[in-house]
């Protein structure tokens, strides 16, 4: 083992075995004797990486893709069917909390008994007694029973035992998400000051932003294999990336899938009681039929005399797409049609932040001046230049107004798109982009 | 192996908590607490005694001394057996998302059990000072016996706890035979009446050598025989090593059955 290195994986491999018929009991052991079958699932098909002392590194990678499994193999609770694992120094795992809490006994008595699991001295406890119960912030209750406690004191207790050991390595499955937010920031910053004191960290989470603020490393596991190990911010962009592709595959099929029953419906294959049911999921998830690019919390009103058929985003190169830099440019391509013969609309697009800030609105109607004469169908563009908003995620509304306060047809959080800034470091905090310089004056 | 016992040497502190745990648990809500620890044996032994003198005179003088010497002890194993066989399956959570040697969890459950009969064997002494039977220095052995004793109780345990895993019926069929075992055993009865032929299988069950044994401590004060001792150890050391052994060949899978 290389000395700078706390953990070194190698060609590791692991496979579970699903009964297909699987009886614990020895009646059913004997019965299906011949049908004691099983499949082997491979979780993971040779994986390899190194941790070196002090490093954080965070596995990422979608649910099932082997990143928990790998964990449970570092803490020795799994044992891989092929390859080695070695770890250098106590290692300590925040997988389960409040492990063997007894809950007729004190809080005080459960951290001696939780410790003891991890392994820990009870001269240690003795000696850190205090800073648990400090860091749980428990203490007018820490000599009643834990029954009493409150979920979230319980796992307050529980993750203060577990981050008050000594571990030279501390693994951590997604439990970021202990209490509440004021406790969990205490949490994040108490992982960051073991970082700085040399702790090496192993953590599995689908928090982004958490693996990016903590780690230096990112290892992004896919069906079983490693598809790319580099710094934790480039690895998790790249990763939401593909993620948001398969996101649009998947709503395009559905899409078609959604289309196809319509179109069933319209072949009148189905009997009546189907045909409403069908017809009542396609009201409601119309604003579906306008682009697989739509957003997941999209909702739709309007009087729909005048209506979308089609909406679609697009970036400077003419790509669909929901994720932008800033100063990118950014078209929204809107087609719709008309019951009303003759009437002028308007139209209009609102931005607003993930958490519900509103940033930006316009019509067609204040920009140009003019109303525009709809025909039965038409084509709106709608182009920026140049997108000023800081990083982050926001929600684009869409509207076709009359000439007054009627609203033909709008749709709330149509689009969810990502604006993400391409420099390591932002220079700006705050919503928007301003250009301004600094200058300093003899 | 010694790698091993090393390591659960290090988590010693762990088998302290849980046994505390199960010891304090148990009793935590009631109102007489630890005191049932006490009082559980107590009248265990008090209404046998009210049977076996007032509804079935025994052949055996002072019949319920004699009883209660072997009752306790036989406690202990039956229920470190009984129960022990789940410590893992109970323990699953645990087992599946933490890792320490896992013996721990069987170790715990026999010891919290042994604990008891340590306790049960005050009250033992009690009704010995108040009876015709009397204490002697004899007792000074008693050590030599619980820890063979909680070898031979471990050993099994181990082997039951592992397979148990495995086979769920494992904890029932442990039961079933803890049912038999008893009578296969002379604590309600003396060896000395059992046909020749039959004592000889009797003598093959360690668990007789251990009932002989308290039997001749504490109802006969005399010493029993070296022999017997001797092969009380042996036996132990064989069934722990053997439970050991079965453990870790079936232990790497647990987090996976469970």
């Amino acid at each position: 083992m290389n000395p700078e290195n706390a953990i070194e994986v190698r060609d590791v491999r692991k496979y579970f075995k699903v009964y297909l018929d699987k009886g614990h009991m020895l009646r059913e052991r004997v019965i299906h004797f011949s049908r004691n079958k099983y499949e082997k699932r491979e979780v993971l098909k040779g994986i390899s990486f190194d941790v070196k002392k002090g490093e954080s590194v965070g596995l990422i990678g979608k649910n099932g893709c082997g990143k928990s499994t790998t964990l449970k193999m570092l803490t020795k609770i799994l044992r891989p069917n092929a390859g080695t694992i070695e770890t250098k120094g106590r290692v300590c795992s925040l997988i389960e909390l409040g492990a063997g809490f007894h809950p007729d006994m004190s809080g005080r008595e459960n951290i001696y008994i939780n410790a003891s699991i991890f392994g820990i001295k009870a001269k240690e406890v003795d000696r850190r007694l205090n800073d648990i119960i400090r860091f749980s912030e428990l203490e007018d209750f820490i000599d009643n029973p834990v029954r009493t406690y409150s979920s979230g004191m319980y796992m307050r207790l529980a993750f203060s035992v577990a981050i008050n050991v000594d571990a030279d390595i501390l693994l951590i499955d997604e439990i970021l998400a202990v209490g509440d937010n004021a406790f969990q920031t205490k949490c994040f910053n108490k992982l960051k000051s073991l970082k700085d004191q040399g702790t090496t960290i192993v953590i599995v989470s689908h928090a982004l932003g958490q693996v990016e603020k903590l780690c230096d490393k990112a290892v992004w596991i896919e069906k079983g294999l490693i598809r790319k190990i580099g710094p934790a911010r480039k690895v998790c962009s790249e990763y939401l990336d593909v993620m948001e592709k398969e996101r649009i595959a998947r709503a395009e099929v559905e899409y078609r899938m959604l289309m196809e029953e319509a179109n069933t419906v319209a072949a009148g294959a189905a009997d009546e009681e189907e045909q409403e049911k069908i017809q009542a999921r396609v009201r409601s998830g119309s604003y579906r039929t306008l682009s697989f690019q739509c957003g997941p919390d999209a909702r739709r009103e309007g009087s729909g005399e005048v209506r979308f058929t089609s909406i679609n985003v697009y970036n400077s190169r003419g790509d669909k797409t929901l994720d932008f830099n800033i100063n990118d440019s950014l078209i929204i391509e809107m087609e719709y049609e008309s019951d009303l013969d003759g009437a002028l609309g308007n139209f209009s697009v609102n931005f607003t932040r993930s958490d519900w800030v509103y940033c930006y609105g316009t019509t067609s109607k204040l920009q140009t001046g003019e109303f525009i004469p709809l025909g039965k169908k038409g084509r709106v563009r709608f182009e920026i230049d140049a997108l000023k908003l800081l990083a982050d995620k926001y929600y684009i509304d869409l509207r076709i107004h009359g000439t007054g306060k009627d609203v033909y047809d709008c749709i709330f959080s149509m689009f969810e798109i990502r604006i993400i800034n391409p420099e390591d470091e932002p220079k700006e905090s705050g919503i928007v982009m301003m250009d301004c310089s600094w200058k300093v004056e003899e | 192996m010694v790698q091993r016992m090393k390591e659960i040497y290090e988590y010693r502190d762990m088998i302290y908590s849980l046994v505390r745990r199960e010891l304090r648990g148990r009793y935590q809500k009631s109102v007489l607490g630890m005191l049932w620890t006490f009082i559980n044996p107590f009248f265990q032994i008090l209404i046998y005694t009210l049977v076996f003198t007032l509804i079935f005179p025994s052949s055996i003088e002072n019949y319920y001394i004699y009883l209660m010497t072997g009752i306790i002890p036989w406690t202990f194993f039956s229920e470190a057996l009984g129960q022990g066989a789940g410590s893992i399956v109970g323990n699953a959570d645990m087992t599946k998302k933490i890792y320490f040697p896992r013996e721990v969890l069987t170790i715990s459950s026999v010891t919290a059990k042994f604990v008891n009969m340590l306790l049960g064997f005050i009250v033992i002494f009690i009704f010995l000072i108040f009876s015709p039977v009397g204490i002697s220095a004899h007792i000074l052995f008693l050590p030599v016996i619980f820890i063979a004793e909680y070898m031979i109780a471990l050993g099994f345990t181990l082997m039951f706890a592992s397979i148990t895993v495995y086979l769920r019926d494992m904890e029932y069929i442990v039961n079933v035979l803890l049912m038999a075992w008893i009578w296969g055993t002379p604590i309600m009865y003396d060896i000395s009446l059992v046909p020749a032929p039959l004592q000889k299988i009797l003598l093959l069950n360690p668990m007789t050598s251990v009932i002989v044994s308290y039997h001749d401590l504490l109802y006969y004060h005399a010493l029993p025989g070296v022999l017997t001792v001797i092969m009380l150890y042996v036996v132990g050391l064989v069934l722990l090593l053997l439970g050991e052994t079965v453990f870790v060949r079936l232990e790497g899978n647990f987090a996976e059955e469970l």
